[in-house]
């Protein structure tokens, strides 16, 4: 017998957005590729593993079972649900689905970033494989947990009315699990320091579940299709009116009309997310640290939107671009839909995957957005050099423009950052070893401190070291490495005064509490072992470290010890109660 | 005795009663004797409520006690009756019984003139009832949104009752051990305290007083005639309005307070249909997914840590939870001050900076501040119900050294019990210890402690 090779990807059903998203009066669905595994009861996977347990009933769920290869190909379960039967109810009584619905997004999402970077991705703790409990509680929330290794996702009535499972969106799936990733490939990133650190996380995932959106053309179509009828023949092309694509109207049919829906079905969840998403499309311009002098940017959710809004404005730039494109020599005024919506997808999946290569050159530590600016610009520079077709990196330079954000490398031209031209030594470094080895990446950075411009009383330590394959539009490869360190310094407050320039003190501040100061660096090497970019931040950075304090110790982060398990839940629940905590104001 | 009008108190006296953890002031002013050389006494009764005895104090034993005390020393007679807010630690005492031997059947007994407490308990501020004189629209965003934030604190109540089962949940221990003893009792306590069974206690002190007052900052009480010679300034609760203004002062976004003053009555109403929706999930029938298949007898093994996790993590939320609603609760607690002659006596409930800062925020109140003589200390003592911005304007705050010298020195009062609520491990323990040696430290410092060691109903402290 000739051994069949096995499928590398497998197809599964998911909600195609949320269960208010309905077409001919069924829930919209659709089917998406994930990476093919035999999948264990669960599901549970290499990655990903469901455990549908609900601690407000105290019930466990049994697990979905999956049947291994046959012929060659695995069986989606519920493909034949969606076809045979009358209506879609099921979808919301049959836990089983909802396990699978989980399981599909979270992978999809998660080889989308292993697609963007060239290799595998690790979650943010110790362990392969995330937990995810699709009904883990009766409540109004969702969220991703480390220290519980898990995402977990709430359920919650809506007055007297029907029950709403927050599993069933792909936005919260998505944003959650971007939350996960996220914290795996910078994990100080969640690390207190800034509200544009803690906005960068908020934003971050909100640019990544919205940007999936557009991978999903149903949904997309859906949107556009509500605004115009037309009577045609099945097997004529949708046509949609070129005037419905200018600017303002995508603007409103699409972004908004997400948002809407959004916020139909996840009202309390993702109501405030809808809202922001409504408010992120229509911020005002800001002109640089501007948002800084106002309260309300204060909070990580809005400070994240100007993240957003920066991405979002810039994706229909693009998408209008493509659109003008497609529009050349069509004198009836009227587009093929699904040509409009597959520049939609291919635009969105170019931003997307620019999003997610910019991580891996931003500082690990005290991140702003003019730093992940230069980032985004950079990582697309070194894999695409030619930005003429569509002018990505310009659209994207005056999108963040229009909001105050301006690449933090100032000395190049074009924003990226500058090449590493320190006088290094390699003479007592292994190139291959230190293409995977922190030990190896360490006696480097040992080596090279003072090149370098390290501090050389921090503890020092490198976290990761990435080998990384990609591949550019035009099909070349680009290998690097990337490395990451970072620094750290516990010293007492009154210490802070004799860095040289001193670092400022919160006022009120007892001078003997203990402070930790953060640095560190991304190193990518290039496919030779030469370090092409050292993008850092330097432990004694003054102008970093004194508002950092400033604003840890205003938010009460010196006054009272909170563990990073529910992080991301205090998060989304002092946004959502205006909570604040005032340590200068307590005994 | 002479005109009212004329009549200035001559001293004034507040009974602190033991009430374990709770609040329970009889605040009597005694005027000059008149030409029958009779003295004549107004009373004042500021809450009266207990969640926690100490050991070897039976509670309803204790409370009526005090309730008879009261009557006694007030002769069957009570003027003013405030309750700052509808904790349990502060009213349960105005509960009654159906047969009248409730402790509150006795204080209704003694017929206050009026009654306070703060805006959110106008009844006209029920969803259901937008009519009436008390439910007079205020400026700006109006009586819709008072409506819609008293309609959260009926959520927060609900959703504090409906913990209970959850917890119920977290504590079994079929297949692995429950949720820590620490935690199940500080979920308990604070969602008892917070929870509706309160109601006849509501109930009584909404019908009591011969006039009700729900007040806000800046609510003008006139008791001349009650209690004459002596001023009541409300601080606190602001109401929605006054919220609004201090946060949109730095705000540039003016609609951000009321965007979220929504987001958050739309969570907590989320909230209670949760808990409605947790209470009944019980039984098969109700499961959420009824003909779902679960496991029944075992949990399979490569389950049970992440099982584990998650009812801690849940443990954890609903902890969050209900602190987040005790604070909301305390923060409507109405704020006092007495003046009378030179001497002015504070009495903030459990206000924290929130319900603070409108007051602290407006210069003529915090001059008004400044001389205060008399501080009943916050939220027995915790640390965030003395809020260091309002410590910092008591200027008769003066230490041993200037207390020998002959320099007036202020009273502080505190109403506490130890061991009842937070840890000194992570600096939450009631009353905190850093606040209690500031406290002794620059003012004449009296806790209901001292009664509860000298095994006595109450302290007495006079004001003179």
């Amino acid at each position: 017998m000739i051994p069949i090779a096995k499928p590398r990807t497998r197809r599964l059903t998911i909600v195609a957005q949320d269960p208010s998203v309905e077409v001919n009066g069924k829930i919209l669905t659709t089917q998406v590729d994930v990476p093919a595994e035999e999948i264990a009861p669960g599901p549970r996977g290499y990655r990903v593993q469901v455990i549908d347990y609900d601690t407000s009933s105290g019930v466990l769920y049994q697990p979905i079972h999956y049947p291994s290869l046959q012929r060659g190909s695995y069986v989606d379960p519920f493909a034949r649900y969606v076809a045979d039967k009358d209506n879609s109810d099921w979808i919301l009584t049959e836990p089983r689905f909802h396990q699978q619905n989980v399981y599909a997004i979270v992978m999809k999402t998660l080889a989308r970033f292993e697609f963007a970077l060239g290799r595998r991705v690790s979650w943010g703790f110790r362990g392969h494989q995330i937990h995810i409990a699709p009904h883990a509680f009766a409540d109004a929330n969702a969220f991703y947990s480390k220290e519980d290794q898990a995402l977990v996702f709430g359920y919650f009535r809506v007055g007297k009315g029907k029950i709403v499972f927050s599993c069933l969106s792909h936005d919260v799936v998505a944003h959650e699990t971007t939350h996960a990733i996220l914290d795996g490939l910078r994990n100080r990133y969640t690390d207190p320091s800034s509200p544009e650190q803690a906005g960068f996380h908020e934003g971050f995932a909100d640019v990544v579940a919205l940007l999936s959106v557009f991978s999903l053309k149903d949904v997309v179509g859906n949107l556009l299709q509500k605004d115009f009828t037309q009577t045609k023949t099945s097997s004529e092309p949708s046509l949609i009116p070129a005037d419905l694509l200018e600017p303002e109207k995508l603007k409103a049919s699409v972004l908004l009309g997400l948002a809407e829906q959004m916020g139909a079905e996840m009202t309390g969840i993702r109501g405030a997310r809808a809202d922001a998403l409504r408010r992120s499309v229509n911020l005002e311009p800001y002109k640089p640290g501007q948002v800084d002098e106002i309260e309300e940017f204060q909070e990580p959710h809005r400070r994240g939107e100007i993240l957003v809004a920066a991405m979002l404005n810039a994706f229909l730039h693009v998408w209008r671009a493509r659109i003008e494109k497609i529009k050349r020599g069509k004198c009836d005024g009227k587009l093929d839909l699904e040509l409009v919506v597959e520049q939609g997808a291919d635009a969105a999946n170019q931003l997307l995957t620019m999003a997610i290569r910019a991580l891996d050159y931003t500082p690990p530590t005290d991140l702003q957005f003019s730093d992940y600016l230069s980032a985004l610009i950079t990582a697309d520079k070194e894999l695409v050099p030619d930005d003429s077709k569509y002018h990505y990196r310009e659209i994207l330079l005056e999108s963040f423009k229009k909001y105050g954000v301006e690449p933090a490398s100032i000395n190049s031209p074009d924003g990226s950052w500058e090449g590493c031209d320190a006088k290094l030594t390699y003479d007592r470094s292994h190139f291959e070893s230190m293409m995977r080895d922190p030990d190896e990446v360490f006696r480097f950075i040992w080596e090279n401190r003072e090149a370098l411009k390290l501090h050389d009383q921090a503890y020092t330590k490198v976290i990761s070291v990435r080998p990384c394959l990609r591949v550019g539009p035009d099909g070349f490869a680009l290998r690097e490495t990337v490395a990451e360190y970072i620094q750290m310094m516990t010293i007492q407050a009154r210490e802070l005064q004799f860095f040289d320039p001193p670092i400022g003190k919160p006022e009120g501040l007892n001078g003997n509490r203990e402070v930790t100061i953060y640095g560190g660096g991304a190193l990518i090497y290039d496919e030779y072992g030469r370090l092409k970019y050292h993008i850092n931040n330097r432990v004694e950075n003054v102008a970093r470290q004194t508002p950092r304090l400033k604003y840890l110790w205003r938010c009460g982060y010196f006054d009272v010890a909170t563990g990073t398990r529910t992080a991301f839940a205090r998060l989304h629940l002092n946004r959502t109660l205006n909570l604040r905590t005032r340590s200068s104001e307590v005994f | 005795m002479p005109h009212p009008a004329k009549l200035e108190p001559a001293k004034a006296t507040i009974r602190a009663y033991q009430v374990g953890f709770g609040d329970c002031f009889l605040l009597t002013f005694t005027y000059p004797e008149d030409e029958n050389k009779v003295a004549q006494e107004r009373h004042v009764l500021i809450d009266f409520g207990s969640t926690g005895m100490p050991d070897g104090v039976t509670s309803a034993d204790q409370m009526m006690k005090v309730a008879n005390d009261i009557k006694q020393r007030c002769n069957d007679k009570l003027q003013i009756v405030v309750a700052t807010h509808r904790h349990k630690d502060h009213i349960s005492g105005f509960a009654t019984r159906k047969d009248g031997s409730g402790t509150g059947d006795v204080i209704a007994n003694l017929k206050p003139d009026i009654v306070i407490q703060p805006w959110t308990e106008n009844p006209a501020l029920e969803d259901s009832q937008l009519t009436g004189d008390s439910a007079k629209p205020v400026p700006g965003q109006g009586l819709q949104l008072n409506v819609q934030y008293v309609s959260s604190l009926h959520s927060m109540n609900s959703l504090a009752s409906t913990i209970a089962t959850e917890i119920k949940h977290l504590s079994s221990q079929k297949f692995m051990p429950a949720l820590s003893r620490e935690l199940k009792d500080q979920i308990d306590f604070l969602s008892e305290d917070n929870s509706l069974p309160n109601r006849s206690a509501v109930a009584n002190l909404a019908g009591m007083g011969s006039k009700a007052h729900y007040v806000n900052f800046g609510y003008e009480l006139d008791v001349s005639q009650i209690l004459p010679g002596v001023t009541i300034h409300v601080l606190g609760p602001p109401d929605l309005d006054q919220h609004a203004k201090i946060r949109s002062q730095k705000s540039k976004d003016k609609d951000e307070f009321w965007m979220l003053q929504g987001a958050a009555s739309d969570f907590w109403k989320l909230q209670a249909a949760s808990g409605e929706l947790t209470e009944s999930l019980t039984g098969t029938s109700n499961r959420l997914f009824p003909d779902a298949d679960v496991f029944q007898d075992f949990l399979p093994s490569h389950n049970r840590w992440f099982v584990r996790q998650l009812r801690s993590l849940r443990s954890e939320q609903l902890l969050g939870l209900v602190r987040i609603l005790d604070r909301a609760m305390n923060n409507t607690s109405v704020i006092l001050l007495f003046e009378f002659g030179d001497k002015k006596l504070l009495f903030p409930g459990d206000a924290q900076i929130e319900n603070w800062e409108f007051a602290l925020n407006d210069p003529k109140t915090a001059e008004l501040l400044k001389d205060v003589c008399v501080y009943k200390v916050g939220h027995h003592g915790s640390r965030n119900a003395t809020p260091k911005s309002l410590w910092g304007q008591f200027s008769l705050k003066k230490d041993e050294e200037e207390k020998k010298n002959g320099q007036k020195r202020m009273t502080t009062l505190n109403s506490t019990l130890k061991g009842k609520h937070g840890h000194t491990e992570n600096n939450t323990e009631v009353p905190r210890t850093t606040l209690v040696q500031e406290l002794k430290n620059l003012s004449d410092y009296r806790t209901t402690e001292e009664a509860a060691e000298a095994n006595k109903l109450y302290i007495d402290v006079d004001i003179t």
